[in-house]
């Protein structure tokens, strides 16, 4: 109860000031870059009649202070605008979509946690000299791969080459395989450093020797003890690395074609499309505040010196 | 090193551990094996990888091929383009022309329903050109259809459309995709959401749209009531996949059965692969450097015709382009009508000079060249084009931006304000027509509208103008000769590099895919089969 409660207030005190501060930032930048919403919509073999009244219908005409005030007050009330390529409504369009980023960028940090802190843990362990050096080459490879690159050398092996699994899109749950891979692997091996560097470093301290010498048994002192304090910095990388991993789906979505948002944002800034670049940042922002709100009650509740 | 009484946890089964974890995290993103697929025969499904999903399913709201692609499949005008570009009638069954050149009469084909059960008749013919005209509503395709001054009902089957003037190319603008019929009272019933999802479209085309995923699928299902021959594969799905190189692994995996937008330099690689055929053909689509003749020292012919000898397009079309293009022959591709064959433009760098030095430019002059990656091999070509002018004395930077910058620089600006001096530009006009193809493009005008370098020929003015009243076959066609001859050769607008072929590729056991020279690719009579 306290747990979620903390959880809840960390939320909500991050997530207003970020929201106001981003949205102002967004808007801004959006603004800022070169292209013509209006242009783009109405295409090239328009008049610029038409070009005129696509860019009266969107209020593009209109100053700028004056858009951002109905941009915030249209947001406050749940109301994003609607797309200016399309005309849906920016709201539902995210939603629709959001599903798909959510499963990714879960799949994503659970490959990145679990494959991380299992490899960074042997490696720490490992009695032999070659496994670690094996294990942090490769995490070190991983943690290097960029994205985009590594998902069309997934798609040629597994799909091209094996056919094991699909290439592209949705639809089952196969589908998500090589995009979670794609997008979890490089932080998993950022994942595997950071773990291999903790385990060293906590095995080394004296309340492990002391616990071993009271004659607690040799898997309750590295679980327990070890691996719980370990944990830490892991867990405070993998909070700041979700916002990555969501600036990863941008390029994994658009590469394996899944209809997230991601690849929507991606293409609404190709086609300045405003309105979706505006919500889709505001909602993907919001989802890596709350996450790091989530990270930092988690660490409390793991140490005690960090809850002060 | 851990220090040696911890040694012994080492002994902890990680091998054990590390597989059942990865196991785990498998099973939980996984699942279990494919279906294996139907039995041998020919499959009901058919997938085609677009570059990206449809704008809007609206015909009178398109502007963009992906969207236009799957409205040719759902929606027919009274008119269409046969595979050899030529018009053939379609909702109409045949169609005439008064001797006034204004009033074209359009008998309409019997027995044909929309998606929605609505018959089409006359009535509904004239709606959708009350449709597409209004300022209000404000659609997209406004101006394509501005010549026309009203349309009657004659009878339930026949209906008058009358210009405001003789227009030569009224028959290319009635067939193409923009003039397609819609369900009128769809139409009222969805106002601006119509053509926006699955049941907010309805028109008469061999397939209606079954669901409609945003960036994820569109799925076509054959409409039974059809009127004409029926569709082969009872569905059509088309999947958005926004990643060149991963439309092309999609389809070498056999994920989707055909693929269009295909990146130049995968072509020979896909060519020389058996299970997959690539399928090229001229189109209306061109690839050219434009000049901006608001700035110096471009006003001057002899400068613009000097640079067009100094660009050797043989050798840029074989090392660059060769897998997708021929050397341009005219300011038109020669698939469209009006079009006249005036041969390549020689490349003779010694003429180049003399001209320069004609032009007082001895020495030659410093220049920038505006491109985007947007055009395939757009910054390859433009650095192919500066290095032939450094040739001659002209040294150009290159400038490279993305597409919507891009296009903010050409959206009707005054003269003053758009900064580019020589940049690249795509043709494709979607009437494959001479009038469309020229006239919004190079007839002058105060700010650029749709002529991005201000070309301004007062002679070329006067021949577009009377060409595009002329509705005597023979006669127009000489005028567009005399402006091709303009606008190409003797005043250049532009440095025309090549035509460009449109290709599809698709998995050797699809057949009867129709891909077009608008660039375009439909599925009418296409069948896969499977194993």
């Amino acid at each position: 109860m306290a747990l979620a409660y903390r959880l809840a207030r960390a939320a909500v005190a991050r997530l207003a000031p970020v929201l106001v501060a981003l949205s102002l930032i967004v808007f801004s930048i959006v603004h800022m870059i070169p292209g013509d919403p209006a242009v783009i919509a109405a295409g090239l073999e328009a008049s610029p009649a038409t070009v005129e009244r696509i860019r009266r219908d969107l209020g593009l005409d209109q100053p700028l202070a004056w858009q951002y005030a109905r941009f915030v007050t249209r947001a406050l009330a749940g109301d994003f605008g609607v797309s200016v390529r399309t005309g849906a409504p920016v709201g539902r369009e995210i939603l629709d979509r959001l599903p798909h980023t959510v499963v990714l960028a879960a799949g994503g940090v659970l490959l990145a946690v679990v494959v991380g802190f299992v490899a960074g843990v042997a490696s720490a362990l490992s009695s032999h000299v070659l496994v670690d050096r094996l294990l942090t080459a490769v995490s070190l490879v991983a943690a290097s791969t960029p994205s985009y690159w590594l998902a069309l050398m997934l798609m040629l092996v597994f799909s091209v080459g094996l056919g094991w699994l699909p290439a592209i899109g949705v639809g089952s749950p196969r589908h998500y395989v090589l995009p979670c891979l794609a997008l979890g692997l490089q932080s998993a091996g950022a994942v595997a450093r950071m773990t291999r560097a903790s385990v060293r470093d906590v095995l080394t301290q004296d309340f492990l020797r002391a616990a071993r010498a009271k004659g607690v048994g040799p898997r309750r002192v590295l679980v327990v003890h070890g691996l719980r304090n370990a944990l830490l910095p892991v867990l405070n990388l993998v909070g700041l690395r979700v916002g990555g991993l969501l600036a990863g789906t941008v390029l994994v979505e658009s590469v394996f074609a899944v209809p997230g948002v991601g690849r929507m944002m991606a293409d609404a800034v190709v086609a300045r499309d405003f309105p979706m670049v505006q919500g889709g940042v505001l909602v993907v922002a919001a989802m890596v505040v709350v996450v790091n709100g989530c990270t930092d009650v988690v660490a409390a509740a793991l140490d005690p010196r960090v809850r002060a | 090193m851990p220090p040696a009484p911890l040694a012994r946890l080492s002994r902890v089964p990680w091998r054990r551990l590390l597989s059942c974890l990865l196991a785990l995290s498998l099973a939980a993103c996984g699942g279990g094996a494919s279906p294996p697929t139907a039995a041998s025969g020919l499959g009901d499904r058919l997938v085609f990888a677009a570059a990206a999903d449809a704008t809007t399913l609206d015909p009178h709201n398109t502007t963009d091929t992906e969207s236009d692609q799957v409205i040719m499949m759902v929606y027919e005008p009274l008119l269409a383009f046969d595979d050899a570009m030529k018009i053939v009638p379609r909702l109409a069954e045949r169609y005439a022309v008064d001797p006034d050149g204004v009033t074209w009469t359009f008998h309409l084909r019997p027995g044909v329903s929309f998606h929605d059960g609505v018959a089409l008749d006359a009535e509904a013919v004239k709606a959708n050109f009350t449709r597409v005209l209004d300022p209000i509503a404000n659609h997209k395709r406004l101006s394509l259809f501005s010549m026309i001054d009203r349309v009657e009902v004659v009878d339930p089957l026949t209906v008058r459309v009358v210009t405001k003037y003789p227009f030569g190319a009224f028959e290319p603008t009635i067939a193409h995709v923009s003039a397609a019929i819609v369900s009128p009272a769809m139409a009222r019933a969805h106002g601006k959401a119509f053509g926006s999802s699955a049941d907010a479209v309805s028109g008469t085309g061999p397939y209606r749209v079954a669901s409609w995923k945003k960036d994820q699928e569109i799925v076509l299902e054959r409409f039974d009531g059809y009127w004409g021959a029926k569709g082969a594969t009872r569905q059509i799905v088309y999947r958005p996949i926004p990643e060149a190189a991963a439309r092309v692994l999609a389809l070498e995996s056999g994920d989707v059965d055909v693929i269009s937008r295909i990146p130049a330099a995968d072509i020979p690689r896909l060519e020389r692969r058996d299970d997959i055929r690539v399928a090229k053909l001229p189109g209306v689509g061109a690839q050219q450097f434009r000049f901006n003749l608001a700035k110096a020292p471009f006003q001057d012919r002899r400068v613009r015709q000097a640079i067009s000898y100094a660009i050797n397009r043989p050798a840029i079309v074989k090392n660059l382009v060769a897998s997708f293009a021929r050397p341009s022959t005219s300011a038109l591709t020669s698939i469209m009508r009006g079009y006249t064959n005036l041969g390549e433009i020689p490349y003779d760098p010694a003429k180049a000079r003399a001209l320069l030095a004609e032009a007082g430019y001895p020495k030659g002059f410093r220049t920038k060249i505006a491109t985007t990656p947007r055009y395939p091999m757009g910054v390859e070509l433009a650095e192919a084009v500066a290095a032939d002018l450094k040739a001659v004395g002209i040294e150009a930077t290159i400038e490279v931006f993305d597409w919507a910058t891009m296009v903010q620089f050409w959206a009707g600006l005054p003269p003053e304000k758009n900064p580019q001096e020589i940049f690249i530009m795509g043709a494709g006009a979607s009437t494959a027509d001479a009038d469309w193809g020229l006239r919004p493009i190079f007839r002058s005008a105060r700010t650029n509208e749709n002529n991005y370098g201000y070309y301004a020929n007062a002679e070329f003015d006067r021949v577009i103008e009377a060409a595009m009243r002329e509705t005597d076959a023979a006669r127009r066609q000489a005028l567009y000769t005399r402006a091709q001859q303009i606008v190409y050769l003797e005043d250049p607008a532009a440095v025309w590099l090549f035509d460009t072929l449109y290709s599809v590729a698709s998995r050797r056991a699809v057949t009867d895919i129709r891909p077009q020279a608008l660039g375009v690719v439909t599925f009418e009579r296409a069948t896969v089969r499977r194993f």
